[in-house]
């Protein structure tokens, strides 16, 4: 009786999806795809998240994500918006099935204006394409991701994303000025204005900056930019602990300079960088910090030599970067450190769990011995690395793959990170977002305050289609 | 609802795991999309499985034991097989070799394109992927040059002796200074049927006798395909060389005379990124003329779209990427030219026309240059 139960309820499923993919047709032609081959390409990001959608959905403006919404809304069929598929906590999985909407396509840059300093563009375009827009101009976007190659803006918004500059610049959030949104039932908004500043109302830019598409699916943005800067140096200096170099640091900032990237690498990560690649221009051993300062040249040169005055007292080395190249290849090797495990170990591979908690400053070396303490008692090695001027510490977990051990030890190892971080005063994200890996604990995280989101999301999206099971709402 | 099953099910794995698709290069992917950033198919379709990491999805898939679609193949057949994806990936994966697994998969469970079909009985029937019956050393019109036994033998592809014979016969005349024969009854090397998940042991095995009976130490290939798929799927008995790098180590004995031109050059995906030749044909073109370099070159050149088995079986986008490559030619030079038939036939046709040629081509304009000074008594 079951099986055939199934069977009924299988066939309905089946002839339902059939039956509301041609509405879907009418709306965006053949840039709708139910093929097996398609919803298997979009059953993941870049988590350990999957969730199948039944129609894959490519718009190209406004108007069709609009009437994509009121179908869905008209079926009660789950929305979720997606960028390039590069998050890291299953923010773009559709766990429920339903509509993917492919924003990738939606990439025009609508207008640039310079002289009011910003930038109109719809949300798939990818950062580090928008920045190539802006560069003629003098100007960039300064939240940089990793992920900059690869990464779209729509994404950025829905996970407030950030980056290494974000210690001086900010996060994605302080560079939006105005977002146009298609709501649940189809209703198209927009958020802010031209303006740099506005007093007129809730703000409601800010609620759907790193809303993760539960409430809305943004079809364009209006981006604040900055002007380049002339010049940037890098302080390189290795400290004997973590310790050390968080004191280094802390001092920096009290000292009133404001580096444009403060990054720490631990040991650990330091071993891995020069085993892979040991004419790295990194030093050979030592917890690492790297600060780069940025502005006139000037500026920069004091800049520089004040921290590297700072950091003299208690690092083992110290040294300044100026020339572009050197200072490329930092970066570079930064930006990879978390995959580049692989390299060193074919059986090893770094696993995106707990990786991306934040701590106030002062408690980053607290937080490093805390995830050394964990890694250890679960026998998995750990990278530590990350934003140390903004209290960012991402963690790599390596792990053979292959072995459902190791994933149960991570997965353990995560657990217990996020704890850790909540418990010295932290987030359980700083700039991946919350998706489905880490929604467990907003509870945790937001006591009653989670409550006031969850009743946003009701008035917003009262049949729950826009990105269901994210976000613990 | 929520499924942490990025992990495979090691049991399943177990029972489904088959030589052609390694769980660990599979599973190895994190899926961090930096080769989205470079796949020049996705940028041409758009849909996540038209590009690398799509594929590597859909070999998980396949891992998994699902059943294969229509797209699934699609999706897996539209590789050009370039390795940019390769060459950006953080943690040191070669998604082509992950594809040309899945594609040997495909193909053992009876999932082929026609078009790769037909290929792979044209090269088993008759020894080319064009089905030419004529004879395939007709570039050779003294047979009596071939050596009985020589260290270093000529192998000139496919396209050379079929499409391509002026080039061939040049490639020779110059290789034939340095005491090069070239193989009697050479078939293709049977990167087609590789590239695209056949079987290629009939070729690989005739050629390979051919190559022991001449007793060749050295083989010098002609085409960037030929010369990966001697240096990869051959056994390890005698040395590869391309053309272009035979011919720059004896550069000082061409006698080259300069030339009043500015060309650039297109780097071939498998002589380039597979095997890291960049610097050999630029010493070469820099000895006879001025160079100008593509908006992408080196490790980062855009793929011609000839390769991997995409012009066979899906033409349009070839030819769009093809032309897509020449948005990358810089303004007012004369020659755009490169080391790899099947990027000179797709360049040529996608609007590149007579400008596109062989490195062998250049070198002969110069010699020949060369030639015509000293009859004047010039030099």
């Amino acid at each position: 009786l079951l099986t055939q139960i199934i069977g009924v309820r299988d066939e309905y499923h089946k002839r339902m999806i059939m039956e509301i993919l041609e509405d879907l047709k009418l709306i965006v032609g053949n840039r709708v795809s139910v093929s097996p081959a398609e919803l298997y390409c979009y059953s993941s990001d870049a988590s350990s998240v999957e969730g199948k959608p039944d129609y894959v959905i490519r718009p190209l403006n406004v108007e069709e994500v609009l009437r994509v919404l009121q179908c869905a809304d008209r079926y009660r069929i789950p929305v979720t918006a997606r960028g390039a598929g590069t998050g890291l906590a299953g923010g773009a999985v559709p766990l429920l099935g339903g509509i993917v909407l492919d924003m990738s396509g939606m990439n025009k840059v609508v207008e640039i204006d310079i002289d009011n300093l910003q930038i109109h563009v719809e949300p798939g375009i990818v950062h580090e394409k928008l920045n190539q827009v802006l560069k003629p101009f003098g100007f960039f976007f300064p939240p940089d991701p990793g992920s900059s190659a690869m990464c779209t803006i729509g994404g950025m918004i829905s996970n407030n994303s950030s980056g290494m500059r974000s210690v001086k610049y900010g996060t994605t959030r302080s560079y939006i000025l105005d977002l146009e949104v298609v709501l649940a039932d189809g209703r198209v908004i927009n958020t802010g204005s031209k303006t740099l500043k506005s007093a007129a109302g809730y703000d409601l830019t800010r609620i759907f900056v790193g809303a993760e598409g539960t409430l809305g699916v943004v079809t364009k943005a209006r981006l604040k930019i900055a002007p380049l800067p002339e010049h940037r140096k890098l302080v390189i200096a290795s400290f004997n602990s973590a310790e050390s170099a968080g004191r280094a640091v802390v001092k920096t900032f009290s000292s009133g300079l404001v580096p444009s990237a403060c990054e720490i690498l631990d040991r650990t990560t330091i071993q891995v960088l020069k085993q892979c690649d040991s004419s790295l221009p990194l030093p050979k051993c030592g917890d690492v910090i790297i600060m780069e300062t940025d502005g006139s040249k000037t500026t920069v040169g004091e800049s520089a030599q004040k921290i590297m005055n700072i950091c003299i007292e208690t690092a083992q080395s110290v040294r300044v970067v100026s020339g572009t190249d050197e200072m490329e290849e930092i970066w570079a090797a930064r930006r990879l450190v978390g995959a580049s495990v692989t390299r060193l170990n074919p059986s090893m591979s770094r696993v995106y769990l707990g990786e991306d908690i934040g701590v106030p400053m002062k408690q980053i070396p607290a937080m490093i011995r805390k995830v050394e303490e964990i890694s250890e008692r679960l026998g998995l090695q750990a990278m530590k690395f990350g934003h140390i001027g903004d209290g960012n510490l991402h963690v790599a977990l390596f792990i053979d793959v292959l072995d459902e051990d190791y994933w149960d030890r991570a997965r353990c190892a995560a657990d217990q990170i996020h704890r850790a971080g909540i418990e010295l005063g932290g987030t359980i994200s700083s700039e991946h977002g919350i998706g489905a890996v880490r929604a467990q604990y907003m509870i945790d995280q937001w006591g009653g305050a989670l409550d006031v989101m969850r009743a946003i999301k009701r008035a917003l999206d009262p049949k729950g289609i826009l990105n269901p099971g994210k976000m613990g709402l | 609802v929520i499924q942490n099953h990025a992990g495979p099910d090691v049991t399943e794995v177990q029972e489904r795991s088959k030589s052609n698709l390694d769980p660990r290069s599979i599973y190895t992917c994190i899926r961090c999309g930096t080769c989205r950033s470079v796949c020049p198919v996705l940028e041409d379709q758009g849909w996540e499985s038209s590009g690398a990491r799509g594929r590597m999805l859909i070999a998980r898939e396949l891992l998994r034991g699902r059943q294969i679609d229509r797209d699934m193949v699609n999706s897996l057949n539209t590789c050009t097989t370039c390795s940019i994806c390769s060459e950006s990936c953080p943690a040191g994966l070669r998604p082509p070799d992950i594809i040309e697994g899945a594609r040997r998969e495909l193909v053992s469970a009876g999932m082929k394109i026609d078009e790769h079909a037909k290929l792979s009985s044209a090269i088993k029937l008759i020894g080319n992927p064009f089905g030419d019956l004529s004879p395939r050393i007709g570039w050779l019109k003294d047979k009596s040059r071939l050596k009985g036994r020589a260290d270093l033998v000529y192998f000139a592809g496919c396209f050379a002796s079929f499409r391509y014979r002026e080039n061939a016969s040049r490639t020779f005349d110059l290789l034939q200074r340095f005491g090069v024969s070239a193989l009697r009854d050479e078939r293709c090397c049977g990167s087609p049927l590789l590239r695209t998940g056949f079987d290629a042991t009939t070729v690989t095995e005739h050629n390979l006798g051919q190559i022991r009976a001449i007793g060749a130490e050295t083989v010098i290939a002609g085409c960037a395909g030929c010369y990966a798929t001697l240096k990869d799927d051959y056994p390890h008995e005698f040395q590869v060389l391309s053309v272009t790098e035979f011919l720059s180590q004896r550069i000082d004995e061409l006698n080259l005379a300069t030339l009043d031109i500015t060309v650039t050059y297109h780097d071939p995906c498998h002589q380039g990124r597979k095997h890291g030749i960049y610097d050999q044909p630029r010493k070469v073109i820099r000895e006879i003329c001025e160079l100008e370099e593509m908006k992408a070159n080196r490790n980062h050149s855009r793929c011609c779209g000839g390769g991997g088995g995409l012009r066979a079986g899906y033409r349009d986008i070839s030819m769009r990427l093809a032309k897509r490559r020449l948005d990358d030619v810089p303004d007012g030079v004369d020659y755009i030219v490169t080391s790899c038939p099947m990027c000179i036939r797709n360049l040529k046709e996608a609007g590149g026309g007579d400008k596109v040629i062989d490195l062998v081509d250049l070198l002969a304009i110069s010699i020949g240059a060369y030639e015509s000074e000293r009859s004047k008594g010039v030099m």
